[in-house]
């Protein structure tokens, strides 16, 4: 009896003790098993409690954190972009985010003035009066040489840019068109940037579990493999109108989020790769970063979350073994 | 004996064959120097539509909160546009041997490795519009744009930034994005799957 006493303890030593030397990226990778084992549950205190607005939380709320909400194939004008929208406006005064990123497709069919107005101005009107700014990606349903004048989207002018808030460094991408001045220009940038975190974001989705379009695999035989030598952490699509999040690829995290005034219903074909997907329903993200953790909530127009979890930045040595260096 | 000779006629027919293969590759894909040619004659017709262009209806506007000033402006661009080269017509910048090159280059890059993914890139997105894309015309509003596989971008030539290579279809465009001007275009070129 004490010899089996003995050899189990002696077991679960030599267990903590490997544990202890794993290599930095294992240590991500685990850090990503528990995220997906987190996201059923969602965090051990949703921030609900004793609130009157009965909105579900699952971000951490910490001081100095960069907060953002995401939207993709939203300018649809119709009521069911309103609607996210509304409720967008609502956990903005909860959350406090003060920008919006939009991953294309921001407006659909013409691009009048009064199509801006019913299709953005209004929709957002209560997040552009409380001082939210929107930084647009452009889709294949957008104008792009309107648009990227278009002073509410941030462009500047530009079909492709930067900015940065905090240790969060975003990259906006042209993925309608990706010349090689781009890709040279993602490159340079990526490899200047001296971020903590590195956070990509275009229309068209690299990958993709859905029936409609599905990835674009000409567009990921030339940026993944800049996007790992450079150690991006997160990269928000859309174009796809579901929601959809997959199992890293490369150490890279993929989120698809299409169906912010789009819907494409059961477009999803069954695959290990997907870790959580919608396909039902249209909805936004809410991204808290803190320090080396991503927070992220993701909502559906009804108000429903639909998943949750928090992603560890990936360390540069994980980078470094998935990029082959 | 007998064995000799038939080994030696084998041998000339393979050769034979080997450089009728060879000549017949030489023909298909034009020497270096005659595609050097042909890409500065494209380089040039484009700077010369360009110059056109901003001379006699401007550049893009600056950023403005105003989406009314933008379509304006556009409007306004793409009349002037027009009217200064009204009798454009297809062939002007892709001219019979530019469009030879371009065919070349498009079929070389969609028989080659990465053909399957372009391929499948192309397939990505959406459905063919519903237009005919005509020179000194417009991309219709509200119709999806296709993009433009990487990969084929690499393997052709540079264009100014206001310009862009489009595919419309199976035809291949040349876009001026700030007035929305179809500038030229080569029917058919992206060869059928």
């Amino acid at each position: 009896m004490r010899q089996y006493v003995l050899f189990v303890v002696l077991l679960v030593s030599c267990a903590s003790g490997c544990a202890q030397s794993t290599t930095p990226a294992v240590q991500a990778n685990f850090s990503r098993e528990i995220a997906s084992l987190w996201q059923d549950s969602g965090p051990a205190t949703p921030q609900t409690a004793g609130t009157s607005d009965g909105l579900d939380v699952r971000l951490p709320l910490e001081s100095q954190s960069v907060r953002f909400a995401v939207i993709g194939d939203s300018g649809t004008g119709e009521r069911e972009q309103y609607e996210v929208a509304q409720k967008m406006e609502a956990y903005r005064k909860r959350v406090g985010f003060d920008f919006v990123i939009m991953l294309g497709d921001n407006i659909y069919g013409g691009h009048d003035p009064k199509d801006f107005t019913k299709k953005f101005e209004q929709p957002y009107q209560p997040l552009l009066d409380s001082g939210v700014k929107f930084y647009a990606a452009l889709g294949n349903h957008d104008d792009p040489d309107i648009e990227r004048l278009y002073k509410p989207f941030n462009m500047n002018g530009a079909r492709y840019y930067t900015f940065k808030r905090g240790d969060v460094s975003f990259f906006v991408l042209d993925s309608n068109y990706m010349d090689p001045t781009q890709l040279g220009w993602i490159d340079q940038n990526l490899q200047n940037s001296k971020s903590k975190w590195k956070i990509c974001y275009f229309h068209h989705p690299l990958y993709s579990n859905g029936k409609s379009h599905g990835p674009d695999l000409d567009l990921r035989a030339q940026l993944t493999p800049i996007f790992k030598r450079y150690g991006v952490n997160v990269v928000f699509s859309g174009h796809e109108h579901v929601y959809e999040r997959l199992k890293p690829e490369d150490n890279i995290y993929y989120f698809i989020l299409g169906n912010s005034g789009k819907l494409m219903t059961h477009d999803f074909r069954p695959a290990p790769e997907m870790e959580k997907g919608l396909d039902t329903d249209r909805g936004f993200m809410l991204v808290e970063i803190s320090g080396d953790k991503l927070h992220f909530q993701t909502i559906s127009r009804s108000g429903q979350t639909i998943d949750s979890g928090v992603v560890e930045r990936q360390s540069t040595q994980s980078h470094s073994a998935a990029a082959g260096h | 004996m007998l064995f000799g000779r038939i080994h030696l006629a084998g041998a000339i027919v393979f050769a034979v064959i080997a450089i009728s293969l060879a000549v017949s590759q030489t023909q298909a894909a034009a020497p270096p120097n005659q595609d050097d040619a042909i890409q500065k004659d494209f380089g040039s017709r484009v700077a010369k539509y360009l110059s056109l262009r901003k001379k006699q209806a401007g550049s893009s506007p600056k950023p403005t909160e105003s989406s009314a000033k933008l379509a304006e402006s556009r409007r306004g661009m793409a009349a002037k546009t027009h009217a200064a080269r009204p009798y454009a017509k297809q062939g002007d910048i892709f001219t019979p041997e530019i469009s030879a090159y371009f065919r070349r280059q498009l079929a070389a890059c969609l028989a080659g490795p990465n053909g399957a993914k372009i391929r499948a890139s192309l397939r990505h997105a959406e459905p063919t519009p519903g237009f005919t894309p005509r020179v000194n015309e417009g991309y219709p509003q509200g119709e999806p744009l296709q993009s433009t596989p990487p990969t084929l971008l690499l393997n052709l030539p540079k264009l100014p930034k206001e310009l862009q290579y489009r595919i419309i279809g199976r035809d291949f465009v040349l876009y001026d994005t700030a007035p929305n001007v179809i500038v030229d275009l080569i029917p058919g070129a992206i060869p059928a799957s």
